[in-house]
């Protein structure tokens, strides 16, 4: 008898602090998304500003599936712009020459890059290569993607770039919605990001992060959940590409370059903090507001991204936020005492 | 094809010397220097403005290798402190985005001051038969250079004491230490050498193509193919990987073409890594 009631008396107990702990998990997203919403309000009349803040929440996502791959595994891809262009290159040949519906391409392409992905990520643990090599394969592999994109002119249009068909005259062609498509997949990444962190996956990164070793003796499949995380972060950076590109109209070898993806990739997750929820948000932003700020200095732009990869590294290695929480827990501890 | 193997044998050559600067700095101090190829720009740069300024041709190269040296000195005194005081990953992982934010800094720097300068060193003369090919002045006196200078790092590296403290540190750097040899002297030494081997890299390419002020990111990805396929660390694997590899850039890029000979050569270090991360020297792990 006891052991039908106990539940019942118990559960509301149980679940009050838990739902509790779900707001405040999801809130910050909520609010940053509700913030984020409002930027086309200053900028819909023009066409060159929107297009910038597009490029942001480009980034904004790229940014946060590098940090499923990189923050939350320690995995350095060196091919976000690869991954991103796999998406991309892939879902406009799909849909333009083998006449796939747009939707449906975006997807195939993302499962492609998720593939590549989990397959570079297999290659990095099963031959236990550190960060330098794991960095080294994946920078080959984003070369010779950007070899093969300028080599193989009949596919991809070489260095004139492709014009997109597929999604022209959609509403992700016009001037203020495709914001709101990114935001919504923002939105989406943030929420996963999120989920994954609360969810038992989320606890075997923390682990295998942490002290790979320990992780794995205590029965972290080590393997498995490093290629999950190149897996997920790769569809991400795919999915993410191929919207840029039916939402854009023209992609180009530059639109997904190591130089111009990865290098502000790397800046804003480790401006905004890496491993963190909202670092690659409050990167993105800063970035691109630093980027509008020089828009006159536009050949110093590669200088200055140099300058801020070598102060953040020298004097803020864990990105901005988590410094200044550790600053602020120091702080606040020194008050208590 | 005889030509095109001469070629690569030259090509090869200086992949070697352009290999082995970046892969003793990783040897020494775990620091994978991706601003390689920036150095050794910044070096041509300044031989082209002095020459420019009216000093001749030789001094002007001097002066170019001197700042070479100077710039890899400087770097390990200043921004390389902090790697050094980090041990295994962190370090590795540090060097490697510090070093990348140095080649953004160099690069961006040269495209902003001088977006249209570029050294190209021509040299006359008759094309000169070697073996039954005609082989231009420039590329022979390139060779020449290259040839003298990779002889007189293995010599310096198996004869000199200086050299063998340097093959010391690499293989155990605890062991160097209980010797007497002092590890953080012999790496900034080591980095001083790899930015004037790198910019003798420049020099010699500029006398059969120009180099420009673009061509740092090209210079520290070769760099990087070759010391990764002649093993991370291993001087002799880096010449040999530098002329397999020249040799092969020639041929392919002569009956295949220029995209496919890059992906080759890309897939042939992402290969290594995978395969045999020691290096075609090294032995199995």
């Amino acid at each position: 008898m006891t052991a039908t009631t106990e539940p019942q008396t118990r559960a509301p107990r149980a679940e009050r602090p838990a739902k509790a702990s779900v707001v405040r998990a999801y809130l910050p997203i909520f609010v940053t998304v509700a913030l984020l919403a409002l930027v086309p309000l200053r900028y819909h009349d023009s066409r060159s500003m929107m297009g910038v803040v597009i490029g942001m929440l480009l980034f904004m996502a790229y940014t946060i599936a590098f940090n499923i791959i990189f923050g939350s595994t320690g995995q350095l891809f060196l091919c976000v712009g690869a991954l991103a262009g796999i998406g991309g290159f892939g879902s406009v040949i799909l849909s333009d020459r083998v006449g796939i519906p747009m939707v449906l391409s975006i997807v195939i392409a993302g499962a492609i890059s998720a593939a590549i992905g989990a397959l570079l990520s297999w290659i990095a643990v099963s031959r236990s290569l550190d960060v330098i090599f794991t960095g080294i394969v994946t920078l080959a592999f984003s070369l010779s993607f950007q070899s093969l994109i300028l080599g193989r002119r009949d596919l991809t249009g070489g260095e004139s770039g492709l014009r997109v068909e597929a999604g022209k005259d959609t509403f992700i062609s016009e001037q203020v919605q495709p914001y709101y498509v990114f935001l919504a997949l923002v939105f989406a990444y943030l929420v996963f990001y999120r989920f994954l962190q609360r969810s038992h996956i989320g606890w075997a990164f923390r682990a295998l992060r942490d002290d790979e070793i320990a992780a794995e003796l205590s029965g972290v499949d080590v393997t498995r959940y490093r290629v999950y995380a190149g897996a997920l972060g790769s569809f991400m950076l795919g999915v993410a590409g191929a919207l840029y590109a039916h939402s854009e109209g023209f992609i180009g070898p530059s639109t997904y370059a190591f130089g111009d993806v990865d290098v502000r990739t790397i800046v804003m997750l480790s401006l905004g903090g890496i491993g963190s929820l909202l670092g690659p948000v409050l990167g993105a932003v800063a970035v691109t507001a630093l980027d509008e700020w020089l828009v006159d200095y536009s050949q110093l732009q590669v200088m200055l991204y140099g300058v801020v990869i070598v102060m953040l590294f020298l004097f803020f290695r864990r990105g901005v936020i988590p410094s200044l929480e550790s600053v602020a827990a120091r702080f606040r501890s020194g008050r208590h005492r | 094809m005889k030509a095109a193997i001469l070629d690569g044998i030259v090509l090869g050559l200086q992949y070697g010397l352009l290999g082995v600067g970046l892969t003793l700095v990783y040897g020494l101090g775990g620091v994978l220097n991706l601003a390689h190829g920036q150095l050794a720009v910044l070096g041509a740069i300044i031989t082209a403005l002095s020459f420019d300024a009216g000093l001749p041709i030789v001094p002007a190269i001097a002066v170019g290798l001197a700042c070479a040296a100077t710039a890899g000195l400087v770097l390990d005194l200043t921004l390389m402190r902090p790697v050094y005081r980090l041990r295994g990953e962190p370090r590795v992982l540090l060097g490697l985005l510090l070093m990348l934010g140095l080649a953004f800094i160099i690069d961006g720097f040269l495209v902003w001051r001088y977006p249209i300068q570029s050294l190209s060193i021509r040299i006359g003369g008759d094309p000169i038969p070697i073996l039954g090919v005609r082989m231009r002045t420039g590329s022979l006196i390139a060779s020449a250079v290259t040839i003298a200078a990779g002889a007189s790092l293995v010599a310096f590296f198996r004869l000199t004491t200086a050299g063998r403290a340097v093959r010391s540190v690499i293989q155990d750097e605890e062991g160097a230490r209980l010797c007497g040899i002092n590890p953080a002297r012999v790496r900034t030494f080591i980095f001083a050498l790899s930015g004037f081997l790198a910019c003798l890299v420049a020099v010699t390419r500029s006398m059969t193509a120009p180099v420009t002020v673009t061509n740092g990111i090209d210079f520290t990805t070769l760099a990087l193919i070759v010391a990764v396929v002649g093993g991370l660390g291993s001087v002799s694997g880096a010449f040999l990987a530098g002329i397999v590899l020249g040799i092969v850039n020639t041929i392919s890029s002569f009956y295949i073409g220029t995209y496919i000979t890059t992906i080759m050569l890309l897939v042939a270090a992402a290969l290594t890594i995978v395969i045999r991360p020691s290096g075609i020297l090294g032995g199995r792990t």
